[in-house]
């Protein structure tokens, strides 16, 4: 079996969508014995889909999306690129889709629009839609220490995707599904909003300077 | 003022009062989530394309209205991309509303936000995504969902009045 992993997050090193796809990675390897030659890993960080990267898909039989939340939907570049994917899935065989959505918000049902439109799009390409995953509280992904697998505050985060690694190798579908890093919702909210005025004081601004509305 | 996004041709449709229309203009460049627009420029995305006021013009509108080809029960990449760009209309702060966690208002008006779509096939189930997705839109931007449409092609709205 051949899995493809698409990073659509504008960023191409450091994001919670990699984060996510790299801990995928550990269950498809690590707990079900999937090998490396058996994935693939392509990036969809630009509005246009690359030569390398359409050929990357190959024969999978089964892709699966991480990308940020942005608006309520997909980033309008991942849009674009979808756009442009709906003629290689027109033309190769039915490939599961699953989607995994990077929520900043704490609440992971907030992805559940996101989660839609890429039904909608496999509805439009003939592909398998086979569920996916809303995490909230994204924003800690890279931030919070992982410490033991399926313990901790990203706890939840990893069992639903063992959960999901488990559904992709048995060719699957699973209910959507919503989660959120196992930390009091305060005190993500008071953490981010710490880490916006240290990012704001490193640019040489000051706090109120984040309320600041522009003529 | 009416702020309206839109990617396609809208001359023939009638637009009463003051508006700004905001359509494809020259390349747009994604959002790269830098949060720049929060914590460098506040307000302001730093992308220097001519798509980066469009926060400030939000904060100044009392009608937000997207005129889209539908593309999977949302926006266009074009609408959606401009959508990215502005998230700066909102505070990076957080407040509870409805039970969940939204951004803080960095203005203080309250945007009625409607969208037109126009395509040949949308299915049922576009439908209801598109639905869902301008509920979710109104509440993150604190705003009053006005209504959705939708239409074959954009020659159709020639009746409509904005």
């Amino acid at each position: 079996m051949r899995i493809v992993l698409l990073n659509g997050s504008p960023k191409r090193k450091e994001s919670a969508s990699r984060t996510l796809l790299e801990e995928l990675k550990y269950y498809l390897f690590e707990k079900k014995g999937l090998s490396e030659a058996e994935t693939g890993e392509v990036g969809l960080h630009q509005a246009a889909v690359s030569g390398e990267a359409l050929a990357g898909l190959g024969d999978a039989e089964a892709w699966v999306f991480a990308f940020p939340l942005y608006v309520d939907g997909i980033p309008g570049h991942l849009l674009s690129c979808l756009a442009q994917l709906e003629e290689a899935c027109s033309t190769s065989r039915k490939v599961h889709i699953y989607g995994i959505v990077n929520c900043g918000f704490y609440e992971g049902i907030q992805a559940e629009p996101a989660l839609e439109l890429l039904q909608n799009w496999c509805e439009k390409t003939g592909c398998i839609w086979s569920g996916g995953l809303g995490v909230g509280g994204g924003g800690g992904l890279g931030q919070i220490p992982s410490g033991k697998k399926g313990q901790g505050p990203l706890g939840p985060v990893d069992l639903a995707l063992e959960a999901l690694a488990d559904r992709i190798l048995q060719g699957e579908k699973q209910e959507n599904r919503y989660v959120s890093v196992a930390l009091p919702r305060f005190l993500y909210k008071n953490a981010a909003q710490w880490g916006w005025r240290q990012m704001i004081k490193r640019n040489g601004g000051r706090k109120r300077d984040l309320g600041t509305r522009p003529k | 003022m009416k702020l309206i996004i839109t990617d396609t041709d809208i001359s023939h449709i009638r637009i009463q009062g003051s508006h700004r229309i905001i359509r494809p203009q020259g390349e747009i460049h994604p959002c790269t989530g830098c949060f720049g627009c929060w914590v460098k420029t506040p307000g302001r995305c730093v992308i220097q394309d001519g798509y980066e006021d469009t926060g400030i013009w939000m904060g100044k509108c009392t009608e937000l209205i997207l005129i889209s080809q539908c593309c999977y029960g949302g926006p266009s990449p074009f609408v959606k991309t401009v959508q990215d760009r502005a998230i700066s209309y909102m505070h990076p702060d957080f407040v509870l509303r409805r039970g969940e966690m939204h951004h803080k208002r960095r203005y203080e008006n309250v945007i009625r936000l409607s969208a037109y779509y126009y395509g040949q096939n949308i299915t049922e189930r576009e439908k209801e995504t598109a639905q869902k997705l301008l509920s979710a839109n109104a509440d993150n931007y604190d705003a009053q969902a006005a209504g959705v449409y939708f239409y074959r092609t954009p020659e159709e709205m020639e009746d409509i009045v904005l």
